[in-house]
């Protein structure tokens, strides 16, 4: 079922093409990463599809148009920042979202229990440190149990200790079957959560699908010889290998996934090059955007 | 969300907001004893008879006159703060995010500013009953219910700051600019407007009695405006103030239109 569907969706600040005829569509249950450098644009598409900023052209759907005009009750998200009313505590917060949301759920304790907040419930949302607010911002995308969630960078300005705390609750959630949309542009982050990806770049969509389908087939080489001009001349010889180039003390190169490290070790061997270092891994969804975005 | 649910809404929101709480309590503190320090002021016979500002049915007159001035200012504080603040939190934006639609959060405005102007037009009513009732001897509400229209122009005299504020809110959105432009424009910048538009406040156009501010505050005027009129002066040539039908129509009408700007604005702008 598709959850939303966007089309050819543009918009302007001024002379700056924030959006520039963006098209998506997300299924259910897909952890969705929006990915884009700063300024591409990701948090202008999701102000557009959760109703605050409008767009010069183009439209979006969600869920096939089956709740009208009250879809947001079924989504909860947080954009950008944590949004609470600061002279309140975090469980009147909540209730005012669960009364938008018209919710009938009230067990708030639980919610700030799977957030570690149930002990600062009554405190107001002005005492808190930044990572207790994201985390109650989590929290509240959490009421009247919606089919979608949204995170807009939701580490963001967080210490260690508060990313690996706000992702473990993230990965939870993900886990949970729910439809997940987050934007990000700290890839590691995506790459641990996200099923699905759609990378974007002044406003242009460059790439979109499964994480595995926008991952190269390629592998990435590290070499290292007594001699590395010479393991590099041997490797631009081999027509499944590509790009090696002197990065440090150590060559790095591509290859195709059909091959071994094993085949190259004995081909350089052979050669008459001795490896002191040989290490495949697999093309980081890092590298790929970079390589997309460059 | 119907009215009531999009009312209880707003309460949750502000109940616990201190400007919302300490306007409110000065509102209340103030508005059944302000008229008391007429009994400090001397005043000529001519210009006013103190004993107006608390027997019935005069005093209907006076607690609006000093009702204008109070809702003006605490009321419409209110009123740009509900809004205002709002978009300094950055709470306009995840209500809508979280599920209201844009319309329901601008009637959720809405219904406050006719809450607000209901509960104020109430308290006008107790404050002047209970004020008339102890100045009467023996204690009664003899003449109290005289002239009921007061309460028709003291409610659209609220609705006309309350609306207005709400215009500002929407439009201007930082809180000390609303603040600001909404009391300027109120105690200056209409006077001047109206200056620079005439050339001359005394003379020309009696029109000049219809700009909006100026009928709002006509809907329950200085009382002694009335007897100031019948005195004869060199070039003036119309009336101070607006009759009430007119005050009260013209007013009806500012009401419609600052409430349509504020919500063709607000549903077009992004939040």
């Amino acid at each position: 079922m598709s959850i939303l569907t966007i089309q050819n969706l543009s918009k302007s600040y001024g002379k700056i093409q924030a959006l520039n005829n963006l098209s998506l569509e997300i299924n259910a249950g897909e952890v969705y990463g929006i990915l884009g450098p700063n300024g591409s644009g990701k948090t202008t598409t999701l102000g557009i599809i959760l109703g605050i900023l409008s767009a010069d052209s183009g439209s979006y759907k969600w869920f096939d148009g089956q709740y009208g005009s009250s879809h947001r009750k079924r989504i909860g998200a947080i954009l950008e920042t944590p949004n609470f009313y600061p002279y309140k505590t975090a469980e009147d917060n909540l209730k005012i979202i669960s009364h938008i949301k018209g919710s009938k759920d009230h067990d708030y304790d639980s919610i700030l229990e799977l957030v570690d907040l149930s002990h600062r419930k009554k405190s107001p949302f002005r005492t808190y440190s930044l990572g207790m607010k994201q985390r109650l911002a989590i929290a509240a995308t959490m009421i009247g149990e919606p089919d979608v969630i949204i995170f807009d960078e939701p580490t963001n300005g967080l210490d260690p200790q508060g990313i690996a705390e706000v992702r473990q609750t993230l990965t939870q959630i993900a886990e949970s079957g729910k439809t997940v949309i987050m934007a990000s542009h700290i890839l590691d982050e995506v790459e641990k959560i996200c099923s699905h990806v759609a990378i974007i770049k002044n406003g242009h969509l460059l790439a979109t699908g499964s994480v595995g389908s926008i991952l190269s087939d390629q592998v990435t080489l590290e070499l290292q010889s007594e001699n590395n001009e010479s393991l590099r001349q041997f490797l631009d010889g081999i027509d499944w290998i590509k790009g090696p180039k002197l990065i440090g003390d150590k060559i790095e190169a591509q290859m195709d996934k059909e091959h071994s490290i094993a085949e190259v070790n004995k081909m350089a061997f052979d050669r008459g090059i001795v490896l002191t270092h040989l290490v495949a891994r697999k093309q980081r969804l890092e590298e790929e955007f970079l390589e997309i975005t460059k | 969300m119907n009215i009531l649910n999009l009312l209880s809404l707003e309460w949750k929101k502000f109940k616990n907001n201190s400007v919302f709480n300490l306007f409110g309590v000065m509102f209340l503190l103030t508005f059944p004893t302000v008229i008391f320090i007429g009994k400090e002021i001397q005043v000529p016979e001519m210009v006013m008879n103190i004993n107006d500002l608390y027997a019935f049915p005069n005093n209907w007159e006076w607690m609006a006159y000093s009702g204008n001035w109070l809702v003006f200012f605490f009321l419409g504080f209110i009123m740009m703060n509900m809004i205002t603040s709002e978009v300094g939190y950055k709470t306009m934006r995840q209500n809508i995010i979280s599920g209201l639609t844009r319309q329901e959060y601008f009637l959720g405005k809405l219904y406050t500013a006719i809450a607000l102007s209901v509960f104020a037009t109430l308290f006008y009513a107790i404050c002047t009953l209970t004020i008339g009732f102890f100045h009467n001897d023996p204690y009664s509400f003899e003449g109290a219910f005289d002239q009921p229209i007061w309460l028709l122009r003291f409610f659209l005299m609220c609705m006309g700051y309350l609306s207005f504020a709400l215009l500002i809110g929407f439009v201007i959105r930082r809180s000390g600019v609303a603040i600001f432009t909404y009391t300027c424009y109120i105690l200056f910048i209409e006077l001047m407007l109206k200056w620079f538009v005439t050339g001359n406040l005394l003379k020309n156009s009696p029109a000049i009695n219809y700009w909006p501010l100026n009928a709002i505050e006509d809907l329950t005027p200085l009382p002694s405006w009335k007897k100031l009129e019948n005195i004869p002066m060199k070039d003036i040539e119309f009336s101070f103030l607006l009759t009430p039908s007119h005050a009260m129509i013209a007013s009806s009408l500012y009401i419609c239109l600052f409430i349509g700007i504020a919500y063709w604005h607000f549903m077009r702008k992004d939040v």
